[in-house]
């Protein structure tokens, strides 16, 4: 199966260069470049709006950018095919669409049949482990929408691993979870990592930033800062990118930064 | 016996032969409208498929005019046909281009092309000079007939069904796929914008095909009525898709033979079936109906009634508390305030004994969590003043149950951290407030002891080291002051923003 070829070590997971992408006359990216490794644990952070999930649709290859490419694994986006899982933002997915929780975790297998083909028995058997392991297999038969906020993040945590990509992109998966779910999510988020996944999380929350991530895209239409979050979480690039706001420095001093090994 | 139900049938086929084949086409015709209409009704494009409705009389013209005048040839249907599809396709770019390159919105953009080319059509067949060479029957195509459905109408109907429910089956996953994610789609490699083309000449072949039925003013109920019943009856698509193909077909039946024997507009009848069985299914749906949504409430005690009760019984500070008291207190119907009473201990919140409760040691985190929030909210309304005294504590009983952890930690730092509300009731600590947890030295009160983990900014001018160990003092005027004992016995006064910038790590109370 492609999604499951061997890479040479030094080649980066997703390397993005010259990026820039608009909806209108104002840009919501403007030239990004960055190199992710592989096997890293990688947080995009930004105020609402800064184009955090544009960058991050540009990485599944879904927006076509107005200038720029992107690379996965030294091939151009366009070209790959499943080797990108992602977990949506939660107001972006249609909650009442008539599909069940076992469904959404098969989706997870598309990309290895054909379109026209059917899944098989092996594939449902790779959909209900991967819900095991975010503990939802209670739920199976559920319509997605008649789960709570956390139970739906780990539903498309299920499909993701289900899909077991050499990448996982996940939106925002900590908003409106409660603190045992994040626990949990950022559990399975690491293990993926010792397995020598890369993993990008956008996340808002700058003051477990620096406790979660290996490494930090501070971004806000343009990118600001890139690397260790010893390096990025520095209060000028923060105000910069926040402009002076009070709480985020608070919040920031309640989990200093320079405890964290940054490598 | 045998002879006689063979007169029967002999019978049968003199009185109502001519209705078998208007019959079979609308039964084919139905099912192709009812399977598309749910990938149209889940992607919301309902007002598109009535665009391409009325935009196909254009195309119907088009491909007339142009048998007529290079073949001399009368009512080619399948020109007719392929004019109408090419119409349809039009339509939709054209709808695409102007949402795109303007700043007029997408559902402008269809309500004035399709009736801008539907008009056009009308006023250009209506144009004497034009108006002698078209002989089309423009009353059958606005309401639809389908008694007058002939042989070669019925011909094509069966090649647009045999196409278009074999594109649909092989293409379920790609399509169930683009609509669900088509984020995800995208990144799998499905070509998301094909598939969107594919559907979108499935709708244009099954609008032409519905439109022999019941017109274009009706055609869209044919395609987005029945899917929409089985919305509200199914909870997989997969499902979705065999009900409503069901229902089309039961209430084009039922329609069918209604109209027949009443003498009414069929197309009208058929579609007057779909929404009374539409409106049925909202009500009487077992799951989504209205009917099975208030029993539903009217089974569930709400959320904030069973915190009322966690509120009640944290009043009586750790004694039990007979049900009839928290009866009296709480004043709502008391089988309700019970069954609450009987969730909260499934939810390991309550202990019930003997008729008389007592907070668990869950149940007391969660009732101060109830009361600290129920309090800041009362301190927020009295110091903003937005509401008269006696109506304060009321608005806040309903704001408590806002009671979600950011929301009140932003209250409680906007108030300065208070530590009574306006009736002098202690309000209760920050919940976070747990020993060996790093914490703004903000929340900390009186009598709390911890070591500083961290001084930022602010607090640098002022005396706390890293690594010393301090005693919150009562706070001064007016709680503006946090007053801190350090090690060395001085006594420092800090202000909000200072001790907002100093990370503590809480110690045992000695
Ligand atoms: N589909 C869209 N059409 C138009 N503008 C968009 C669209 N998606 C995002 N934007 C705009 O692009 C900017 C970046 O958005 P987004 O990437 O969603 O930011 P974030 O995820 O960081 O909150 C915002 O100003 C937003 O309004
Ligand atoms: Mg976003």
């Amino acid at each position: 199966m492609i999604a499951n070829a061997k890479n040479s070590d030094d080649v980066p997971a997703i390397k993005v260069q010259h990026l820039t992408v608009s909806y209108g006359p104002v840009p919501a990216l403007l030239d990004v470049s960055v190199e992710i490794p592989q096997g890293k644990l990688v947080g995009i952070i930004g105020p609402n709006g800064s184009g955090k999930s544009t960058l991050m649709k540009s990485m599944l290859g879904f927006i076509k950018p107005d200038v720029g490419t992107v690379d996965i694994f030294g091939t151009d986006v366009s070209q790959v095919k499943g080797r990108v899982a992602y977990v949506p933002q939660r107001g972006s997915v249609d909650w009442d669409f008539p599909i069940t929780v076992r469904e959404v975790a098969a989706m997870g297998r598309y990309s290895y049949r054909r379109w026209w083909q059917d899944l098989k028995k092996e594939d449902f058997r790779l959909a209900d482990e991967a819900l095991e392991k975010v503990r939802m297999s209670d739920f199976k038969d559920r319509q997605i929408g008649q789960l709570s906020g956390g139970q739906q993040q780990r539903v498309f945590m299920a499909r993701a691993l289900a899909q077991d990509a050499d990448i996982l992109l996940l939106d925002e998966p900590f908003a409106g979870v409660d603190a045992a779910t994040e626990r949990a999510i950022l559990d399975v988020l690491q293990e993926t990592k010792e397995a020598g996944k890369t993993v990008v999380v956008v996340h808002h929350d700058l003051g477990t930033a620096a406790e979660y991530f290996n490494l930090i895209i501070l971004l806000k239409q343009r990118l600001f800062g890139f690397g260790t979050p010893r390096q990025v979480l520095n209060q000028k690039l923060l105000s910069d990118v926040y402009e002076g706001n009070l709480k985020v420095f608070a919040e920031l001093a309640r989990h200093p930064s320079d405890e964290v090994d940054g490598g | 016996m045998a002879d006689s139900m063979a007169e029967f049938f002999t019978e049968l086929q003199l009185n109502y032969g001519y209705l078998i084949r208007p019959l079979i086409v609308g039964t084919l015709v139905s099912i192709v409208c009812s399977v598309v209409g749910c990938f149209i009704v889940l992607r919301r494009m309902a007002f598109l498929a009535d665009a391409i409705a009325h935009s196909m009389l254009a195309g119907v013209i088009g491909g007339y005019l142009l048998m007529k005048v290079f073949y001399q040839q009368d009512s080619n249907l399948t020109a007719m046909l392929i004019g109408a599809i090419l119409a349809g396709i039009l339509t939709v770019a054209m709808v695409g281009f102007v949402t795109k390159f303007s700043r007029v919105k997408q559902d402008t953009a269809i309500g004035i092309m399709y009736t801008g080319i539907f008009a056009f059509s009308a006023f250009f067949i209506s144009l004497g000079s034009v108006s002698k060479y078209i002989q089309i029957d423009i009353y059958h195509f606005i309401i639809g007939d389908i008694m007058a459905v002939d042989n070669s109408e019925l011909w094509l109907l069966a090649i647009v069904a045999s196409i278009v429910l074999p594109v649909v089956i092989l293409f379920y996953r790609p399509l169930q796929l683009t609509t669900f994610d088509p984020i995800m789609a995208a990144a799998i490699g499905v070509p998301v914008m094909a598939v969107e083309y594919l559907l979108t000449a499935c709708t244009s072949l099954v609008v032409v095909s519905g439109v022999q039925i019941a017109g274009v003013i009706l055609v869209v109920a044919l395609i987005i009525t029945p899917a929409a019943t089985a919305y509200l009856l199914t909870d997989r698509l997969d499902r979705m898709i065999i009900t409503s193909a069901i229902v089309g077909v039961l209430c084009f039946w039922l329609g069918f033979v209604v109209a027949v024997f009443l003498g009414t507009e069929p197309g009208a009848t058929i579609v007057v079936m779909m929404t009374g069985v539409f409106l049925g299914g909202l009500v009487f749906a077992p799951k989504y109906g209205l009917l099975a949504d208030w029993i539903r409430k009217s089974n569930t005690v709400p959320q904030e009634m069973m915190e009322d009760v966690l509120g009640c019984v944290l009043r009586a500070k750790g004694k039990s508390v007979p049900v009839t008291e928290v009866l009296k207190h709480i004043k709502k119907p008391a089988p309700r305030v019970r069954k609450s009473i009987t969730m909260l201990e499934r939810q390991g919140l309550l202990d019930v004994d003997n008729d008389k409760v007592l907070l668990t040691d869950d149940g007391r985190f969660q009732a101060k969590k109830l009361v600290r929030a129920h309090r800041l909210w009362e301190t927020y309304l009295d110091r903003t003043g937005a509401l008269p005294k006696e109506k304060i504590h009321d608005t806040a009983h309903l704001l408590e149950h806002i009671s979600d952890e950011k929301t009140v930690e932003y209250l409680d730092d906007k108030l300065g951290h208070p530590v009574t509300d306006p009736h002098g009731s202690i309000i209760p600590n920050d919940s976070e407030l747990v020993v060996g947890k790093d914490l703004l030295l903000s929340v900390l009160r009186d009598g709390n002891r911890a070591t500083v983990v961290k001084t930022n900014g602010v607090a640098a001018s002022s005396d706390l080291k890293v690594g010393e160990q301090i005693t919150m003092g009562p706070r001064t005027d007016g709680g503006q002051i946090w007053v801190v004992v350090t090690s060395a016995g001085e006594k420092l006064s800090l202000t909000h923003d200072e001790v907002d910038a100093v990370v503590v790590r809480l110690l045992e109370d000695t």
